[in-house]
Formats: C-alpha cells, sequence, structure tokens
C-alpha cells in the first residue's frame, strides 16, 4: 500500500494534497494526523494511506461496466503471488467483449492495469480474460508455430507471420525457444510488429 | 432498456480523475444512431484520461463502441478540458 507523510494545515488539506499526490480520488485515502508542529502557526504531520484494495477497486470497476452495459456477467477474481492479479470474466455477449482479433478484449485490460497500478505501489501484472479467449489463441498460435516451424525446418525458407501484440509474439518465442533447427524474430514498428521463423543456419 | 452512455463513460472516467467534481460528461448531440459524448475534466486530469500515446482514452473509446455496437449505434467521444 502507498502511504506519504505531508505537512498541512487541516486534515482537510492533507485529504486534498494526498489526493493530488498520490492520484486517486479523496474517497479511497485515509489520513491520520502523527505530529504537530510549529508555535504560531500550527502544522500538522499527517499519513496518508490508500485505504482500498487495488484488486477490488479493478473487480468494482469491471462490475459497474458490465452493469451500465446491461450485460450480465459473471466475474472471478484471483490473485496469484504478490504481483498477479487476473480476472476471469463470462457473459451472454462474449464475442462483443472480446471483439475483432482481442481489440476490445486488450484494451479492457490495458484500462484496468492502468487503474489497479495506480492504487498499488508496486507494479501489479493484471490479466483479464473473457470466456477463455486467451486460452483458446494460446492453443491456435501453439498448432500454427509449431506447423510453420516444421515447414522452415523442412524447406529452410524463413516464414513471416501476420502481425501480433506482444503477448501472441512471446507465446511463440516460447514456445519455439527450444527448437534447434529454427530462430524467431520480431520485426517491423508499432500496429505491423510480426514475428518471422527462420532457419538456423549451421 | 437502452445504455446510458453518458454514465457508462463518466463510470469509466471517474477513476482516472482526483477532480471528480469538475469532470462532466454530456451528451452532445445523438441522430441516426450516431452519437456525440463531450468529457471535460480538469486540466490536471487530463494527461491521465488520454495516457500516453492516447492509449487510455483509447480503451475508454473502444469499450463504448463495444457496448454501442450491441444496440447497432455509433459512438464519437471528445475529450477536453476547461
Amino acid at each position: 500500500m502507498k502511504v506519504i507523510t505531508l505537512e498541512v494545515k487541516t486534515v482537510e488539506e492533507g485529504l486534498k494534497l494526498a489526493s493530488k499526490e498520490l492520484r486517486v480520488p479523496e474517497s479511497h485515502i485515509d489520513v491520520t494526523v502523527v505530529g504537530k508542529k510549529g508555535i504560531v502557526k500550527k502544522i500538522l504531520i499527517v499519513e496518508a494511506k490508500i485505504k482500498v484494495d487495488p484488486a477490488e477497486v479493478g473487480y468494482e470497476i469491471l462490475s459497474e461496466m458490465f452493469d451500465n452495459m446491461n450485460i450480465e456477467v459473471s466475474i472471478e477474481m484471483r490473485r496469484r503471488g504478490e504481483n498477479e492479479i487476473s480476472y476471469t470474466i463470462n457473459t451472454s455477449e462474449n464475442p462483443i467483449l472480446i471483439g475483432k482479433n482481442g481489440k476490445t478484449l486488450e484494451n479492457i485490460q490495458f484500462y484496468i492495469r492502468n487503474i489497479i497500478n495506480a492504487y498499488s505501489d508496486e507494479r501489479q501484472i493484471v490479466l483479464v480474460d473473457i470466456g477463455g479467449y486467451k486460452a483458446n489463441r494460446r492453443r491456435q498460435i501453439e498448432i500454427l508455430a509449431t506447423k510453420t516451424a516444421k515447414e522452415v525446418a523442412k524447406t529452410k525458407v524463413a516464414a513471416k507471420l501476420k502481425p501480433m501484440n506482444a503477448y501472441e509474439r512471446r507465446i511463440i518465442h516460447t514456445k519455439l525457444a527450444e527448437w534447434r533447427d529454427v530462430n524467431t524474430i520480431s520485426e517491423g514498428e508499432g500496429q505491423d510488429r510480426h514475428l518471422v521463423i527462420k532457419p538456423s543456419r549451421r | 432498456m437502452s445504455v446510458n452512455y453518458e454514465k457508462l463513460i463518466k463510470d469509466l472516467v471517474k477513476p482516472l480523475v482526483v477532480n471528480p467534481d469538475d469532470l462532466s460528461v454530456e451528451k452532445f448531440s445523438e441522430d441516426e444512431g450516431m452519437l456525440t459524448i463531450q468529457i471535460m475534466v480538469n486540466q490536471e486530469d487530463l494527461g491521465r484520461v488520454i495516457g500516453k500515446n492516447g492509449r487510455i482514452a483509447n480503451a475508454i473509446r473502444t469499450i463504448a463502441y463495444a457496448s454501442a455496437s450491441r444496440e447497432g449505434k455509433k459512438i464519437t467521444i471528445n475529450i477536453d478540458s476547461f
């Protein structure tokens, strides 16, 4: 949990300042007076800390979001270790929430990750999956990687894959890391960044 | 019941700002399924709402589009500060 110490005139001022410093709404901050100083002008020493659990904040925001969309949803929140939070979501409208090539899902994850990391002093890994999309996609990508790698190994001709996001490219890099007859490399910038499977030189 | 986009977007933006009293989300226009939503935030909060390379603004837009597409609507979001 993030904690900061401030010197202010009133508790209200402390709350306001803490909200700006910590960059979270006032309602999520606890301010306690830990000391006083000064003779003529009294100065309070206050400690401000975020009183909410980042994972809970993420859960609340997600359920509110689907509620606002009039979509019925079940959300499962799970913590893995100190720094990983995952949300598994199932709704009646999975395809719309996943979007083309998982774009909407990726944006939901980015948005939630951003908020959770504003509330936490340690970097949190935040994963969101809808209707098992990522698990399915992982399996598909692994099959594609293995198939393409076999071709490359046989023909000795490099193969260029379609543009993918960092997470998907990583799956292939990891999958093919132990293969001795092929190398994997990411090429291109931004939206066009894609993976190339090359035959290894001997 | 149709989706209240102002509320959806307001709830998405609110956790990002430190001046929630200055946040306003209003429908600018609506015709034939084309919606324009205007978000106004305090100058201090603009950076957080837009994000690096506009990625947060983009995420908010994508979420709103997804919700609107379910009702066959299109949505445009403008973000500005006071």
